[in-house]
């Protein structure tokens, strides 16, 4: 019965496509392009990074005169092997938009901004930096930048705050999207970055995608994998999500779970492993340790709040034991997940025959239990010792082209140093060497994690904030208050940026960037590949690189000695002075000559040679001990996690009934301020909304097209409802973009954290949807 | 290949031409650096595809296809056109696209003739074409690209002209110059001639030899 009535909507859902087909036809047109005056056609092909995911596809950019007119995929860069997504192809008409911002702006008494020289500005920055140090204390002034910084910029404003300054007030967004992953790498294997690399994807038997909605998120990564399933034809993909995605639909298999159980999934695939006796004991036995933590770690939603970790070792015996609560029956009741599909995850990962692959993103790393979640599927991979060799690979993907290269590398974090941590005196002695400052000047205690640094802000004990290359008045969860407290008297908050956006609309001084190309930079990509980009086009007007931002400034504040390169060579003086950080086989980074000759060098680059697998000694020269080398732990060993199932900070209940999701969708990137500035990507996802699912919109009366409140205790919104549009949610959950300035659903949502990584959970928090 | 020109059979000569992109999937497949491939190899699946065109598709044209729509589809030469009709979200993307876009031929729905995708083998057709769902702009843009090529920059008069574009991902010449999906003014004359790379090669970028 119901399935007629299904059909009966789907074909007049067909029908009226036809009709609106109809009208369509002929002579659709979308612009096209402008002819440029007197160009031959002839076109002079450059390589770069794109400028959006951390995919990191090359790109040849096409260039006529001083302007960028075509873009291709380059056929030697082997993250994408000549293929693009949507984004990329239409990547350098984000540089077009007419609202560039061309030129410095101050805020004037009256609340208006007015155009003023650059070097005013920069001035203006480094007056306010200096009262505020003297009024309030170094720890008063900050600095938080993102995952798009090139490592030049991010190792500027490192040097400058940690180093000179002294004050380790140096955040990024990449905290809000990657800081999981990382605690994930830095507590099972005690160093950082994926051990694999993209070509895992032509190796593997069987994928399994964490709450990750490639086909969107990492298109070009998705079409490699599913070239190999088209060549391979046992090849499976299992898509384990809380939504049914474009990923779903083209899976073998699509298993949908209750928000937050993947903790007790996870647990309960390892149950299975064991029970089997599926694990590989050799591996285990020589390769592997096992460790508790503590439970009941909160959530961070009050001020102040800390959380540290302490491990315990544990045997194999009491992890057997703690495993017993996490059968797949029982793990079924929480979890929505039938048993059965949980003792099939368990054979593929189990099988030994099979190698297996398991991708994630945002659904593990945004996530109050993010930490926890990277442990217990990397616990998946260690025992049954599928790991570190080609096709199977734990492999956590990023979202940000430079969250890596940048944040990860450089380490742009207030507990982090370009090489280890503030906390060690011998990395803080490294730093000052290279540096040239004091050892006395790097601060030995970290500051705020960037939920606490926005709340600093809205509290008073930060009063200067200099934001680059990101949008936090978009991003930020629970936005309201961190809005109202940027804009609070006595609270000075710089903004470099490309184009306006509601973070410059709360800036006290406005300086225009150079984008992208417009500047020569590095990223550095998912696998641990470095991609150098050379400056091919002219910023427009005083546009200004942010790493000349932040040399400018120093140099203001009279940090000429550690800042004295000239504009002609500095991103290569810049990047001979970084690698001195990381000469050494596990880390080292390629020379700058090689970087502008390759499109893209994976580090460890030692002898000449890329590390494409870490910890296995057949491909990584660090790696000295028989079979495998953890060598990030003092131990040698890879850390399993005792990690129990927690819930949610805020749950669904009676008040407010539904789990709220938020994501990105493949046409933008982020909060759009480059894509949606891009004709052909703002025409196809205009703005955003809310996709409900069908049977929760049958029971309120919504029809797709309808608007509905959405509602926590934070705030609401009123958008447009989808039904069954590209992505379905199941029943209690609904799902909205967060790229749309004009529909701003960090309003709605928590400022909760992962306890470990302080990195905010985007994907759960309980909403009430009404018909509006 | 001599044999071959001396006997224009069609299946060896469009596979020839086509066998760009099967080089790039293949080297995609196999790991292997692009660079290392080239037109003359992985050519088996192309023979496929031309082997079951058949005459009358190849011979046949529509005259509705121009070259100004073809353009207003395009950010630039070579951009990935956008999907100018209604196209829902149904399971099996791959197929439902391919249905009209593998092979061509009469759209009842749409009342027209179908264009043919050069690169069939990608899987994800909305990685890089997108619908239309607004006409509208958030923001002015003031991109401009440089003019597409001009046709027949034949050498010499009656002599076969170059191909003007990248054939990354277009290396297919059957799909976009044969048939009634074909744009009319870059429709061939001589479909059935096959072996196109035969006379017509890559155009260099214009500098002449020099020692």
């Amino acid at each position: 019965m119901d399935i007629t009535r299904r059909a009966l909507i789907k074909a007049a859902a067909a029908s009226s496509a036809i009709a609106a087909a109809a009208t369509l036809f002929p002579g659709v047109s979308f612009s096209g392009w402008q002819e440029m005056e007197g160009a031959s056609g002839a076109i002079q092909w450059r390589k770069t990074p794109c400028r959006f995911c951390g995919t990191g596809c090359g790109l040849l950019v096409g260039v006529s005169g001083a302007r960028a007119v075509a873009v291709k995929g380059d056929p030697n860069c082997s993250v994408n092997k000549g293929l693009c997504c949507v984004k990329g192809y239409h990547s350098v008409q984000a540089l077009y938009g007419r609202d560039r911002l061309t030129q410095a702006r101050i805020r004037q008494p009256d609340g208006t901004m007015k155009e003023v020289p650059v070097s005013e500005a920069l001035d203006l920055i480094a007056e306010k930096m200096q009262a505020t140090i003297k009024s309030h204390g170094k720890d008063a002034v900050a600095m938080y930048g993102s995952g798009q910084w090139t490592i030049p910029d991010g190792y500027a404003a490192s040097k400058l705050f940690k180093g000179c300054i002294g004050t380790n007030n140096v955040e990024a967004n990449a905290r809000l999207c990657m800081a999981s992953a990382v605690t994930g790498f830095m507590t099972s294997f005690g160093i950082d970055e994926p051990m694999g690399c993209y070509e895992d994807m032509d190796h593997a038997d069987v994928f399994v995608t964490w709450g990750n909605n490639m086909a969107e998120m990492h298109p070009v990564l998705f079409s490699r994998m599913l070239a190999n399933r088209n060549r391979k034809k046992h090849v499976k993909i299992i898509d384990f999500a809380t939504r049914s995605t474009r990923t779903s639909l083209a899976a073998d298999k699509s298993i949908l779970f209750r928000p937050q159980t993947d903790l007790a999934v996870a647990n309960a695939i390892c149950y299975e492993i064991i029970r089997n006796n599926w694990v590989n004991w050799d591996f285990v036995n020589n390769h592997c340790s096992l460790h508790k933590g503590k439970t009941n770690i909160g959530y961070g939603t009050e001020d102040h709040f800390a959380f540290t970790d302490k491990a315990e070792d544990v045997s194999f015996e009491e992890y057997t034991k703690f495993l017993q609560d996490y059968t797949p029956e029982e793990v079924e009741k929480i979890s929505g997940v039938a048993a059965m599909d949980i003792k099939y995850l368990a054979a593929l990962y189990g099988d030994p025959d099979k190698k297996v692959t398991s991708f994630w993103c945002m659904g593990m790393n945004q996530h109050t239990r993010g930490t926890w979640i990277n442990n217990l599927v990397y616990n998946i991979h260690l025992l049954t010792g599928k790991i570190s060799s080609p096709g199977n690979s734990p492999f956590s993907l990023t979202g940000q082209p430079s969250a890596c290269g940048t944040v990860r590398e450089v380490g742009t974090l207030t507990h982090a140093l370009p090489h280890g941590v503030v906390m060690n005196e011998e990395d803080r002695r490294m730093a000052a060497e290279i540096w040239q400052v004091p050892v006395d000047n790097i601060d030995p205690k970290p500051t705020y994690h960037t939920v606490e640094m926005f709340r600093a802000l809205d509290r008073g004990d930060i009063r200067f904030i200099w934001i680059q290359v990101t949008n936090p008045m978009v991003t930020m969860p629970n936005l309201i208050r961190y809005r109202n407290g940027a804009r609070k008297e006595d609270r000075f908050v710089v903004v470099s940026d490309v184009y306006p956006t509601p973070t410059t609309d709360v800036a006290d001084v406005i300086l225009p960037s150079a984008m992208w190309i417009e500047q020569e930079g590095m990223y550095g990509n998912s696998e641990r590949r470095t991609q150098h980009f050379e400056q091919i086009l002219e910023p427009p007007g005083e546009a200004m690189c942010d790493t000349w931002q932040i040399i400018e400034v120093a140099r203001r504040l009279g940090f000429e000695k550690q800042f004295p390169w000239s504009r002609e060579s500095y991103i290569e003086d810049i990047w001979n002075e970084y690698i001195r950080f990381h000469d050494d086989p596990k880390h080292r980074m390629a020379p700058y000559a090689l970087l502008k000759k390759r499109s893209g060098v994976q580090w460890p680059f030692v002898d000449g040679r890329e590390t494409r697998w870490r910890f296995n000694p057949i491909y990584d020269p660090a790696a000295k001990q028989e079979g495998f080398d953890f060598y990030g732990k003092p131990d040698h060993r890879a850390w399993i996690w005792v990690r129990p199932y927690e819930p949610a900070a805020e749950s669904p209940d009676s008040d407010y009934p539904f789990w709220l999701n938020t994501g990105r969708v493949l046409e933008h990137w982020h909060t759009g301020s480059m894509t949606r500035r891009v004709p052909i990507l703002h025409g196809a996802v205009p703005s955003a909304y809310v996709e409900l699912n069908p049977e929760d919109a049958a029971a309120m009366g919504v029809v797709s097209g309808g608007e509905v409140k959405i509602t926590s205790r934070r705030g609401s919104i009123v958008m447009t409802a989808v039904i069954n549009g590209r992505g379905n949610p199941p029943r209690g959950m609904v799902f909205v973009p967060f790229f749309d300035e004009s529909y701003l659903i960090n309003e709605v949502t928590l400022d909760a954290f992962c306890p470990i990584s302080k990195q905010p959970d985007y994907k759960k928090c309980a909403v009430k949807v009404e018909r509006v | 290949m001599e044999k071959s020109a001396k006997n224009p059979r069609t299946r060896w000569g469009p596979a020839v031409a086509g066998a760009g992109v099967v080089m790039l999937l293949l080297a995609a497949l196999a790991g292997a650096s692009p660079a290392q491939e080239d037109f003359d190899q992985h050519i088996a699946t192309l023979f496929n595809r031309y082997d079951t065109t058949s005459l009358s598709y190849r011979e046949g044209g529509s005259s509705e296809r121009t070259l100004e729509e073809f353009y207003s589809r395009r950010q630039y030469p070579g951009s990935p056109p956008f999907i100018p009709h209604p196209a829902i979200e149904v399971f099996g993307e791959k197929l439902a696209c391919l249905s009209c876009h593998g092979r061509g031929g009469w759209s009842q729905v749409l009342q027209r003739f179908a264009p043919v995708t050069p690169h069939p083998e990608q899987q994800s057709c909305r990685q890089c074409h997108v619908s239309v769902n607004s006409r509208d702009l958030f923001v002015e843009n003031g991109w401009q690209s440089v003019p597409a090529p001009i046709l027949g920059r034949a050498q010499l008069p009656g002599g076969p002209p170059p191909v003007p574009h990248s054939l990354e991902m277009r290396g297919d010449c059957y799909a976009c110059h044969v048939g009634t999906g074909a744009v009319t003014p870059i429709r061939v004359e001589h479909p059935s001639r096959g072996m196109c790379r035969q006379c017509h090669v890559p155009a260099g970028d214009g500098r002449p030899f020099t020692r």
